[in-house]
């Protein structure tokens, strides 16, 4: 295919988004993002091929080691104002884990407790309401490998 | 119903579920259908003031912890849905 269509094809793809995603369901608009297997193929699914820009904004709580795979700490603050976050690790089958939709009014800190087949790195990739995205990650190791159950 | 604990005060909120959030690889082991919590969602009086949309990877009965705004006195209404395609809601009174 030659490139100047395909680069057209790109940009027409981009225009189709919705320019909010207020109230989303990402699963059922974007489904690929969660049956990507690596990281930047989810995050490509999510918000399509963006630059990600690493900000020293962005504050990853994890435990260095986890001793429980199935139950891991994972802490996400960030004072960057926002539309979306999504957490995506590297231990598991699939890397997505979680896209949050940020409230009007509120700040970016979320806990959960989250899965991890095996040590990995955990990545954030923030939404920024200036339109820029903005990505940091943390490693860490379990010791317990927790997707069996 | 005992399926969500709510603890919401001071604009913070912490919301444990009870749900298996059974992996695909977990519940093909079991020979069952693999479900998990897709989305949670808060909402005070009729403002949304959190949503998350979630994968198989969070732990069985999740914790999620969340900032909103809300005042004391109103109540705070926790959903969530599962692959299954089920919802299921739940309220508490923000302290």
């Amino acid at each position: 295919m030659d490139r100047r269509k395909f680069l057209g094809l790109g940009l027409a793809a981009v225009a189709v988004v919705p320019a909010t995603l207020s109230a989303t369901d990402f699963r059922s608009t974007k489904p690929d993002t969660w049956t990507a297997h690596k990281v930047d193929e989810a995050v490509k699914a999510l918000y399509g091929d963006v630059t990600l820009i690493k900000s020293e904004d962005i504050t990853i709580k994890v435990p260095k080691i986890a001793s429980n795979g199935g139950a891991v700490p994972v802490g996400v603050k960030s004072d960057i104002k926002a539309k979306t976050v999504a957490l995506f690790q590297d231990a598991n089958p699939e890397s997505a884990v979680a896209v949050w939709e940020v409230a009007e009014g509120t700040e970016i800190a979320y806990g959960l407790k989250i899965k991890m087949k095996g040590s990995g790195t955990v990545t954030i990739v923030v939404e920024g309401t200036d339109g820029k995205f903005y990505t940091a990650s943390k490693a860490m190791q379990v010791a317990l490998g927790g997707c069996e159950g | 119903m005992g399926k969500m604990k709510i603890k919401a005060k001071k604009g913070k909120a912490k919301v444990q579920i009870k749900h298996d959030m059974l992996t695909y690889d977990q519940a093909k082991k079991k020979g069952v259908e693999a479900n998990f919590i897709t989305h949670i969602s808060a909402t005070v009086g009729d403002k949304t003031v959190f949503e998350v949309s979630t994968s198989q990877f969070l732990s069985k009965n999740p914790l999620i912890k969340f900032p909103f705004v809300g005042n004391k006195g109103e109540k705070i209404v926790i959903t969530y849905t599962d692959l299954s395609g089920k919802t299921v809601s739940s309220s508490k009174k923000i302290k």
